[in-house]
């Protein structure tokens, strides 16, 4: 940074004259702690403005000091009264009988008032704790039909379970491929059991294998493979020897895996 | 009192730091003229400016122990608390009553040359500048309108406004000196 040029572009007369935002002036002042030659210009300009305001300088009229010196002797004292106010105790003072009657019925109201206000009080909160209540609930009937959707696909006849065991890559990742070998269509579900966190630009791919050729069979999203749903749909296969598991770019790679085998299981 | 004393600034701030009388009577009749004249320039009606330096004053007591001697001098800090006291006022109800014709929302009054009443202080200098330069530090610094609004209002890209009011800058400083 050339400060001599930096010093130059008229940044100083505005820092000193007020007319920056509040982000140039935190720069400007930061800049003045790091380079002297910048806090001596400042102050150079300043010193100018000051002499050139106070050289011909009109008075202002007499009264007001003493308006001032008020005003600040008010703050000063408003600030002691303040103080002594607190460690001022209620005064006693005998009172007749209707004025006890008075305090008595204010001292019910305060009473009646305050019981009012601590019912509606705690009538809100069991609304709101019903309302919560019914929205886990409801969260919860959500969860539950989902597992008794994948508790009956598991238990159809023809699902056929296929345990996938890690490789020498990576020895505790172990996954399941259910399919559905009965139904026309041949549905094919992945249990994830244990997979690695993928990096952000890898995603776990899916393969069957039939004759030593891969099928492409579907890309497992990187949050699933956190969160571990039951089941997870992935792509039908008509005929298959063994499924397989690598780990791809994003979004997969089209014909035959590029990357590492990290599960692997046959029929 | 004959006799005159004069403060270093840094006791002078000591001093208003305990809340000393004198010290504050000292700054008073030092610098209440300056901030009087600037003050003056922004707010024309004269008991606006009288309420303005009152609150100027009362407010450097209150906030002294909030200056930085770091971020510059302390003229330098009582001079923008005037001078946004005074750009505050002009934005009340009070000043816009006493104003003969009020602007339109948004817009601003095209500054008007009064030597004579304004040719004194910063104003003297100011008057020396090119119009357009003279024009953008009106608007800014005695009118107190933001670069945007500048921009804006001038139909001129905000860039070329601030680098406009950075050359004023630069030729005001020279005429200082």
């Amino acid at each position: 940074m050339n400060i001599k040029e930096y010093i130059s572009t008229g940044i100083v007369e505005s820092y000193v004259m007020g007319l920056m935002t509040g982000a140039e002036r935190e720069e400007f002042e930061a800049l003045c702690q790091q380079h002297h030659e910048i806090a001596t210009a400042r102050n150079a300009f300043e010193t100018a403005l000051e002499e050139q305001l106070l050289k011909d300088a009109p008075a202002p009229p007499a009264f007001l000091k003493r308006k001032i010196d008020d005003a600040i002797a008010n703050i000063n004292n408003n600030k002691v009264l303040e103080t002594e106010e607190v460690r001022e105790e209620t005064p006693v003072r005998s009172i007749g009988i209707w004025k006890w009657v008075a305090a008595a019925s204010l001292v019910l109201m305060a009473g009646s008032v305050y019981l009012a206000i601590n019912t509606n009080n705690k009538y809100k909160d069991l609304q709101q704790a019903n309302l919560t209540l019914e929205q886990e609930m409801a969260q919860s009937k959500e969860q539950l039909a989902l597992y008794k959707a994948d508790a009956e696909m598991l238990q159809k006849p023809g699902m056929k379970m296929v345990g996938m065991k890690g490789t020498s890559m990576s020895p505790h990742s172990y996954t399941t491929v259910l399919w559905d070998t009965t139904g026309a269509t041949k549905d094919v579900y992945l249990l994830v059991n244990n997979l690695p966190q993928p990096a952000s630009d890898k995603q776990y791919q899916l393969w069957a294998l039939l004759d030593g050729k891969p099928i492409d069979l579907g890309m497992i999203e990187n949050a699933d493979v956190r969160q571990k749903p039951l089941l997870y749909r992935m792509k039908n296969v008509q005929n298959a020897q063994a499924f397989a598991i690598t780990l791809e770019p994003t979004g997969g790679s089209k014909n035959a895996p590029t990357g590492d085998m990290y599960v692997m299981g046959q029929l | 009192m004959n006799t005159k004393v004069t403060y270093e600034e840094q006791d002078l701030v000591a001093l208003l730091r305990q809340k000393d009388d004198s010290g504050f009577t000292y700054l008073y009749e030092h610098y209440s003229g300056a901030l009087y004249g600037v003050i003056k320039q922004i707010v024309t009606d004269m008991e606006l400016a009288n309420d303005v330096l009152q609150e100027t004053f009362v407010n450097i007591w209150r906030k002294i122990d909030s200056y930085d001697a770091g971020k510059g001098r302390l003229f330098t800090w009582m001079l923008n608390i005037a001078r946004n006291a005074a750009i505050d006022k002009t934005r009340s109800k009070s000043f816009q009553q006493s104003l003969k014709h009020t602007p339109i929302d948004g817009e601003f009054v095209q500054p008007s040359v009064k030597p004579g009443i304004d040719d004194f202080g910063l104003k003297r200098v100011v008057y020396k500048l090119k119009e357009e330069h003279r024009m953008l530090i009106e608007l800014s610094y005695f009118q107190g309108f933001t670069h945007e609004q500048i921009a804006k209002s001038l139909n001129m890209p905000l860039g070329t406004v601030k680098t406009r009011i950075r050359s004023a800058l630069i030729q005001l400083k020279a005429l200082l000196s």
